[in-house]
């Protein structure tokens, strides 16, 4: 067994490292790579101590724990809870080195306290927002992923790591504008905006001037492009350069000075050690590549087809109180119809200034919500025991505190505000009886900068009778925390991308809270959704047949 | 901090309370400096016990006005070399003067290490749930990788990998919030 570095492999005989499950044989490769390669041993070493620091660092966890979203009071929670916490005493878990540790234990709570005493001044940290993303996922057709990873969104970021393709086509688009399109089955690696890796499988890359120098390395021969659109083909120890347009210049990976250009119409072949020969390029060879375009655009419109076919079924639900699809445009300029079965109980929604928008495929409409006084109003009558809430929304940017996705009147008894706040946490605020009786049950912050002008499918289930409140993206349970207050619940009226605040004080500066951005369905149920629901309502109709 | 330091044979009750308040003040060190070598918790937790003893045992032999923790992380070392020395796999990652390359580079590298090791907790801020509480399982409640398993429902081997797997999002986290930002795409 021999290690290269980065692989895969190398990722897996560390981490078994970690956790000491390695073979010998990964042992042995591992011990070779990293005397004879600086770069794979500093990258062992801080891989190494993440993993150490992670075990032993007992109030990184106890700190997480806390990061509870609190609306309107803002700040004031962390400042209580933090005097109530478990200290991390050294009893977790851990055999005790001696005896009479027991006896001193005293002053190892002295130590502890020590220890949270000085990480109260790190919650500032979490909001630095940054991104790590060079490269987004552009356009995929019948694409499968490796069940080993998770599968990356369309239109989404991605960070620097392997894209593992079973089978597909899909388009990669890198910060620095080349675009790549990939065949499965294909191991690739993206390295920086301007730099991949390609274990196997079949590509084309097409380099703007403005990305000229886009590298891509196979375990054959190292491709620098000089203005070019190219194709490659790395198979079983063979990798197969095809240059279509312009010109690229490459070196066989095994180190040979020589570099080479190969221009419009040749290629070159790299197998083994020999060096590498001439061909001419084939056009044909990369025809379903060259397609994927085409084939993208269509995928695209049949997915519109398919979510209509799924929402007339949708609307039959009879605990569907609201089922906005914003795909009316222009009935009349205000009026947004309600197209839920059961709409006889809540009537249509008011638009009150808003702009109309592309949705989520080029032919579906969506509503943009601009300016502060941007909303939409409805009300619903009744009470509830349970409730979910879930709209598909564009977020162009989290400029206010709490960005308001639904939030009735006020802050009445029983009703609710579903909210982002500026830090990317998904909140829901019920609101018990009694003044300053609610309870704000947060996510993680789970709406990163990565995720702003993208499509993103958010839910909320407040399950009156498991006592639960869960939040969702994308289909997936992102938290879950008890419910304390008690339904029926009440929604009243209401506003979706805004809130009208009511008696709250008119100075204060959490009362503007709109949304920035673009909303293309909004479902409101009577029930709570299972995990199972929400998944099905997130995918539409790929998994209703 | 202390500027009378006891001595430690002329009170064993003083001597004892004073090497635990060192050793505790260390034991994080020592720790990440034999796991820099044998990462794996449960046996860098055995050598750092095992540590723990021989400094105890060695303590009249401290002179106060060293810093402990250098001074321990010697015996570490050479716990961790006679614990190897008995597991044929350990020696195979480490044979050949790699043990102590590693250290060597390690204390080249610190102040970058510690620099990107400041931002892991605003990092592990970041997780969704189910993998925070995965990492919270396997590090700071110690569960088994068996139980961690059956309760997500997944395989040993791959909650293995999903470990490793959220290992590198921390890692991409802290190596990027120490650059300066450049957020994201216009």
């Amino acid at each position: 067994m021999k290690l290269s570095f980065p692989s895969p492999e190398f990722d897996e005989a560390v981490a078994g490292v970690c956790h000491g499950s390695f073979s010998e044989e990964q042992a042995l490769a591992l011990n070779e790579l990293l005397q004879s390669d600086p770069g794979a041993r500093d990258e062992y070493i801080l891989r190494v101590e993440l993993h150490a620091q992670l075990a032993s660092n007992a109030d990184l966890f106890a700190a997480t724990a806390m990061g509870a979203a609190d609306e309107g009071t803002s700040g004031s929670i962390l400042g209580t809870e933090a005097k109530v916490v478990h200290l991390p005493l050294p009893a977790h878990g851990r055999r005790q080195v001696f005896g009479w540790v027991a006896a001193l234990a005293a002053c190892i709570v002295l130590l502890a306290v020590g220890w949270w005493g000085w990480r109260g001044g790190q919650q500032t940290e979490r909001r630095g927002a940054t991104s790590k993303a060079v490269a987004m996922l552009n356009g995929a057709v019948d694409a499968q992923w490796s069940a080993r990873d998770e599968a990356p969104q369309l239109g989404g970021p991605l960070e620097p790591g392997w894209l593992r393709l079973e089978s597909g086509l899909v388009q990669v688009v890198f910060y620095s504008g080349a675009r790549v399109v990939l065949q499965g089955p294909a191991e690739f690696q993206i390295i920086s905006p301007n730099e991949a890796s390609c274990l196997t499988g079949k590509l084309t890359a097409e380099v703007p001037p403005q990305a000229q120098g886009f590298r891509v390395v196979t375990p054959q021969m190292n491709v620098t492009d000089l203005g070019t659109v190219f194709g490659l083909d790395v198979s079983e120890g063979m990798t197969e350069l095809h240059v279509f347009k312009g010109s690229v210049e490459f070196a066989p990976a095994s180190g040979g000075s020589t570099k080479q250009q190969v221009t419009e119409g040749a290629g070159a072949v790299a197998q083994g050690a020999r060096p590498p020969r001439l061909i001419s390029a084939d056009v044909a060879a990369f025809a379903s590549l060259f397609d994927q375009q085409d084939r993208s655009v269509a995928a695209k419109s049949s997915g519109y087809q398919q979510w209509r076919a799924a929402s007339s079924r949708l609307n039959q639900d009879p605990s569907l109180l609201v089922h906005f699809d914003f795909d009316h445009e222009a009935s009349s300029d205000w009026r947004l119809p309600n197209a839920s079965g059961a709409r006889e109980a809540v009537t249509d929604g008011t638009i009150v200034g808003c702009l109309w928008g592309e949705g989520r495929w080029p032919a579906k409409p969506a509503l943009e919500f601009l300016g502060v006084s941007d909303r939409v109003r409805l009300t619903v009558p009744g009470g509830f025991n349970s409730l979910t809430l879930a709209a598909w929304v564009r977020i162009r940017g989290l400029d206010r505190q709490f960005n308001s996705l639904f939030m009735c009147d006020g802050f009445d008894a029983g009703t609710l505000h579903w909210l982002i706040r500026d830090d990317g946490v998904l909140g829901l605020t019920v609101i018990g009886p009694g003044v300053g009786n609610y309870q704000i049950v947060a996510s993680p912050p789970v709406v990163g900068l990565d995720q702003f002008g993208i499509w993103r499918h958010l839910a909320v289930v407040l399950d009156g009778s498991g006592k639960q409140v869960s939040h969702y993206v994308n289909g997936r349970r992102v938290s879950q925390k008890a419910l304390k207050i008690q339904p029926p619940f009440r929604i009243g009226p209401a506003e979706l991308g805004n809130w009208n605040g009511r008696g709250f004080p008119d100075n204060d500066p959490f009362m503007i809270r709109n949304f920035s951005g673009a909303m293309d369905e909004f479902c409101l149920f009577s029930r709570a959704l299972s995990d199972a629901d929400i998944r099905a309502l997130y995918l539409g109709d790929k998994t209703q047949h | 901090m202390s500027p009378e330091p006891i001595r430690p044979l002329e009170d064993p009750a003083a001597a004892q309370q004073q090497f635990l308040s060192l050793f505790l003040r260390s034991e994080r060190e020592v720790f990440r400096y034999v796991a820099a070598l044998v990462p794996n918790v449960a046996d860098a937790e055995d050598i750092v016990q095992q540590t723990a003893v021989v400094l105890w045992e060695k303590f009249h032999a401290y002179d106060p006005r060293q810093p402990f923790t250098p001074w321990a992380c010697r015996f570490a070392l050479n716990k961790t070399r006679q614990w190897m020395e008995r597991k044929q796999r350990w020696q195979a990652l480490l044979e050949g003067g790699l043990a102590e390359e590693l250290v060597l580079r390690r204390e080249e590298l610190r102040p970058e290490i510690d620099s990107r090791l400041r931002h892991l907790e605003s990092c592990l801020g970041k997780l969704p749930d189910a993998q925070l509480s995965l990492v919270e399982g396997y590090y700071y409640r110690r569960d088994g990788i068996e139980k961690l398993a059956a309760s997500s429902g997944r395989t040993v081997a791959a909650t293995y990998k999903m470990l490793q797997r959220v290992r590198l999002a921390l890692q991409t986290c802290i190596e990027d919030a120490g650059k300066p930002a450049e957020g994201a795409m216009a």
